[in-house]
C-alpha cells in the first residue's frame, strides 16, 4: 500500500473513532443520570434498585472499555499521520501490545514488556515501526505453542536504539524456526524495515529466539 | 454551596442535554448550546462563570469560540471537553486561556471538581486584578477588568432593549 493509501485508511477511521466515542460518551451520561436518579429513590419505593445498580454497573463497565479500545483505535489510526516523528518507545510498545492482544489471547500466548527506566525517543516513522514491530510479533505467535511468551525490552546504543523481541516456550517447529527465517513474515519486515531504514538480526542463543531491531537514532 | 452557571457547548445533543440535567440535579445552573454560534448569543444573553467547550463542532470550532470568549469575557473560566484531542489542541488551548482540557467521556466528579475549581479560579483572578489595580499596575488587569465592565453594560442594554 501507498502511503496516500494508508493516510486515508487513517483518515476515515480515525473520523469514526471520534464518532463512536461521542456514542460512549453519551452513553456514560444517560447511564449515569439513570444512576443518579436511583440514589434519590429509596430501597423501598423501588423493589428492583439493586439489580438495575448493578445492571448500570455492567453498562458503566463495558462502556470504559469500550471507550480504551477505541481511544487506542483512534491512536492507531493517527500513525500515518506524519512520515517521521519523535516516537516515545515504552508507548510505543504498549500501544502494540494493547493492539496485539487479542491475537495472543486466542493463542494462549501472552505480551510482556519491560519498560525502560527512563522515556526514550527515537525519530522514525511511527507507521512502519509499528508495522516491523507487529510482524515480529506475528512470527513468534505463528511459531510459538500455547502457554508461549513474547517479551519486549528496549535500550540506547552509541548510534542506534535497539528493541529486542524475544519468545520463551515451546515452538511448533523448533529446527525451522532456527534455520529457515525466511518466513512471509520476516519477509514482511524486512520490506517494512527497508522503509525505515532499519536492520535487524536474530539471536538464536540459549534455546530461545531473539529478534533485535536497531533504529538509527 | 454557591450555585454555578455553567454553559455546556457540545454539538451532540443528547449527550450535552444529559449532562446538563446531571449537573442540575447537582444544584448548579446549567445552559446548554449546540454550537459555537448559539454559545456566543448566550453569553451575550447571560454571562455563566464557567463554560465546558467542545473542541471540534460544525460552524464556529471550539477554539474560535474559546479565543472570542476570553477576549470578551475574560472572566469566563473555560473549560474544553473534547473526543480525542492531540497533545497540539491541548498546548493550542491553554495557551489561548483553557483553564482545562478534558477528554471525553469524563466522570461527572471529576468534571464538578474541576468547574468548582474554575470557579475558584474566577474570583481568585479578579481579586489579583483588583489588587493590581490598587497597586498602580493598571496594565492588563484593569484592561481585563474595563472589558468586563464594558460586556456586562452592553449585556444589560441589550437586554433592556428586548
Amino acid at each position: 500500500m501507498k502511503d496516500k493509501e494508508i493516510q486515508f485508511i487513517g483518515k476515515i477511521t480515525a473520523g469514526i473513532t471520534h464518532e463512536v466515542n461521542n456514542v460512549f460518551a453519551s452513553v456514560r451520561e444517560i447511564s449515569g443520570l439513570l444512576t443518579d436518579i436511583l440514589s434519590l429513590t429509596s430501597d423501598e419505593s423501588f423493589k428492583h434498585k439493586e439489580k438495575f445498580n448493578t445492571s448500570l454497573e455492567k453498562i458503566l463497565n463495558q462502556e470504559n472499555r469500550g471507550v480504551k479500545l477505541i481511544s487506542q483505535l483512534n491512536k492507531f489510526a493517527h500513525l500515518p499521520d506524519s512520515q517521521s516523528s519523535e516516537i516515545d518507545i515504552n508507548e510505543n510498545i504498549q500501544h502494540l501490545i494493547f493492539l496485539t492482544e487479542r491475537f495472543g489471547r486466542v493463542k494462549s500466548i501472552q505480551l510482556q514488556m519491560q519498560p525502560a527506566e527512563q522515556e526514550k525517543k527515537v525519530v522514525s516513522n511511527p507507521f512502519y515501526l509499528q508495522m516491523a514491530l507487529f510482524y515480529c510479533v506475528e512470527y513468534f505467535l505463528n511459531n510459538l505453542k500455547a502457554g508461549g511468551k513474547i517479551f519486549f525490552n528496549h535500550y540506547n546504543n552509541q548510534n542506534n536504539y535497539s528493541i529486542n523481541i524475544s519468545a520463551e516456550g515451546e515452538v511448533f517447529n523448533l529446527q525451522k524456526l532456527f534455520n529457515d527465517p525466511s518466513s512471509m513474515e520476516l519477509s514482511n519486515l524486512s520490506k517494512t524495515l527497508e522503509v525505515l531504514d532499519a536492520a535487524h538480526e536474530f539471536d538464536k542463543t540459549n534455546k530461545s529466539v531473539k529478534i533485535k531491531l536497531s533504529i538509527e537514532k | 454551596m454557591e450555585k454555578i452557571k455553567i454553559l455546556l457547548v457540545d454539538d451532540e445533543k443528547e449527550f450535552v442535554e444529559t449532562l446538563s440535567e446531571r449537573i442540575k440535579m447537582r444544584e448548579h445552573d446549567s445552559v446548554v448550546a449546540l454550537d459555537g454560534e448559539q454559545a456566543l448569543k448566550k453569553l451575550e444573553d447571560e454571562i455563566p462563570d464557567v463554560v465546558v467547550l467542545d473542541l471540534k463542532m460544525p460552524g464556529i470550532d471550539g477554539m474560535e469560540v474559546l479565543k472570542r470568549i476570553r477576549k470578551a469575557y475574560p472572566k469566563v473560566q473555560v473549560i474544553m471537553l473534547t473526543g480525542h484531542g492531540s497533545e497540539k489542541d491541548e498546548e493550542e488551548a491553554r495557551k489561548l486561556g483553557a483553564f482545562e482540557y478534558l477528554e471525553k467521556p469524563v466522570e461527572i466528579d471529576k468534571l464538578m471538581m474541576k468547574i468548582k475549581k474554575a470557579y475558584k479560579n474566577k474570583f481568585e483572578s479578579s481579586m489579583m486584578a483588583a489588587t493590581f489595580a490598587e497597586a498602580g499596575e493598571f496594565d492588563t488587569a484593569k484592561e481585563i477588568r474595563d472589558k468586563e465592565e464594558e460586556n456586562e453594560n452592553l449585556n444589560k442594554v441589550k437586554k433592556k432593549s428586548k
